[in-house]
């Protein structure tokens, strides 16, 4: 289906179009350029130390000097985000698909699912490293275990909010659990698991991050850990920078993702 | 105009032989979380007739549809439809429900949603013939040029009517309806109460109505059932004897209105709780 409100009665969207953006973005990029601005002003003025808070310039002239050390480190780390966002999604999915099918099962595991979201998952990040070494697998898992949550919860909510009649419909000709499932609960869960999965592909670069922190000999975590050693806070900011970049592009991936999964999306906008 | 409302102790006007009805229910009782939500409802309803269960609101009647659906059981008592029980002649197709929200599938447009249903009762036919008889019950219906717009697209009566294409879609021998049009505005629940006595009057379906509206039950229906609150149960029973076929001019016929203070007065002895019948 295509952006366009194909008839007069179609819902008027969110402003979420390029169009709308453009217009919408413009007050934020005038904030921005103006607190970058007032940056470098004052630690000019200020003359503050650039191993405490370097100026834009400062980070920009490191960023352009490291850029082949940086952009390695960045693939790196997006290899990283996405391998894990992509396992977190799909275990999510498994999860929930488990929990709303198999009722004994699902009144075993939702409990534990939750019980474990209260761990603190940046702890576990020592105990990964020890069992699965500094390659790609610890980060992996941690990825897993901080972004996997929201997927689950939020596909959840969706497959459980079916209006009642609609399953009395399904019931009265003798539709299976596995058919309601797949053709009713699975398909009106999806818009509320499109915005798990954006808030999963945001915990992703964190736990790739974390992950990295705790150790690793490459990626943007290991960057600004190195960099911060050596005092080196311009590259710091650097890299902080580059992880945004990621996060951004990592959000509106998915939200592109869900334009593609949900094209029937008006019908939530209030119908 | 010959109006000559039968009434009867039982909640059964007198003069309908058994032998035709297609749903009978017998002595059905109701308890949900202890409390009594319908007491000794015996009910015939005719074959290719239009019946409506009117009553105040939580007097059952919605429970009632859903016992004669199989969607619920009752405590006791028990219902026939065609001799079957409610769930066997729901898994033969013989059931179609309609909801007050149409309840149609947004990422499916009207004729796969007309067909939905039909294809989980029916896992032989062929998406072809699937599209083919969605397409026949959305004609039907009067939205034949309607097809490939998606639920978004269609106004809250247009759904209405794909929710009543998809019932018809099963081919079954009774329509249970429960506040269909309840959601809708009143000319446009108007244009559907019409639309749906050419529909009952084309197919010869049999059609329960659950309807809180006084003058929806006398436009469309030819017997209504007044149900009473605590315990939820018929007090009374109204013939209508206007002619069909039947327009809406048929609301400023006397007959017509002395009808609806008729059942207006039913009502209103009901909404007392307990109150004799």
């Amino acid at each position: 289906m295509s952006d366009q409100p194909v008839t007069s009665l179609s819902e008027p969207r969110l402003a979420s179009g390029w169009g709308a953006a453009t217009g919408s973005w413009l007050p934020a990029v005038i904030l921005l350029l103006a607190t970058v601005m007032v940056w470098e002003a004052v630690v000019r003025i200020f003359a503050i130390s650039a191993f405490i808070i370097p100026a834009p310039s400062e980070i920009a002239q490191s960023l352009v000097a490291q850029w082949p050390t940086l952009l390695q480190a960045t693939l790196v780390t997006a290899g990283e985000i996405l391998f894990g966002f992509v396992v977190s999604v799909l275990v999510g999915i498994a999860i929930a698909l488990v929990i709303v099918r198999f009722d004994w099962l699902g009144r075993a595991l939702y409990p534990l699912v939750v019980l474990f979201q209260n761990v603190p998952k940046v702890a576990l990040a020592p105990i990964f490293i020890l069992w699965f070494g500094y390659g790609l697998a610890p980060k992996i898992g941690l990825i897993l275990v901080i972004a996997f949550f929201p997927v689950t919860l939020s596909m959840l909510a969706g497959m459980q909010s079916v209006d009642r009649s609609l399953l009395s419909l399904m019931n009265s000709v003798g539709a299976s659990r596995t058919q309601i499932l797949f053709r009713i609960r699975v398909p009106h869960s999806l818009p509320n698991l499109m915005a798990g999965t954006k808030i999963a592909a945001t915990l992703s670069v964190i736990g790739a991050i974390v992950g990295e922190f705790a150790g690793a000999s490459d990626g943007l975590g290991y960057v600004i850990q190195f960099a911060s050693t050596q005092l080196d806070t311009a590259l710091v900011f650097a890299a902080l920078l580059l992880v945004s970049v990621l996060g951004i592009a990592f959000y509106y991936a998915a939200e592109v993702l869900e334009r593609i999964m949900v094209p029937w999306a008006p019908k939530f906008s209030g119908a | 105009m010959r109006i000559e409302p039968i009434r009867a102790a039982g909640g059964r006007p007198a003069h309908i032989r058994h032998d035709d009805d297609l749903i009978s229910a017998k002595g059905v009782s109701v308890v949900m979380a202890r409390q009594l939500i319908l007491q000794n409802i015996d009910l015939a309803i005719p074959k290719g007739s239009f019946v409506s269960l009117i009553g105040p609101s939580g007097c059952g009647k919605s429970t009632l549809l859903k016992v004669l659906a199989g969607l619920v059981d009752p405590t006791s008592g028990s219902v026939a439809i065609a001799g079957l029980s409610p769930v066997e002649a729901a898994r033969k197709r013989m059931i179609g429900l309609v909801f007050q929200d149409a309840n149609l599938l947004p990422w499916k447009n009207a004729v796969d949603n007309a067909s939905m249903l039909l294809s989980i009762a029916d896992k032989s036919l062929s998406r072809a013939k699937l599209k083919a008889r969605g397409q026949e019950m959305l004609e039907l219906v009067g939205l034949g040029d309607s097809a490939h717009k998606r639920p978004h697209e269609l106004s809250g009566g247009m759904r209405q009517r794909v929710a009543i294409a998809r019932a018809l879609a099963l081919e079954p021998a009774v329509l249970l309806m429960d506040e269909p049009f309840g959601a809708l505005d009143a000319i446009t629940r108007d244009q559907m109460g019409q639309s749906l006595l050419e529909i009952w009057q084309r197919t010869g379906k049999t059609i329960v109505l659950v309807t809180h509206s006084i003058d929806e039950a006398i436009h469309l229906s030819r017997h209504v059932h007044v149900l009473g609150i605590k315990p939820g149960r018929i007090t009374e029973s109204l013939d209508v004897d206007l002619p069909y076929p039947r327009d809406l001019s048929v609301t400023e016929d006397p007959a017509f209105v002395r009808l609806t203070v008729q059942l207006r007065t039913m009502l209103r002895a009901g909404h007392q709780p307990g109150a004799a019948s």
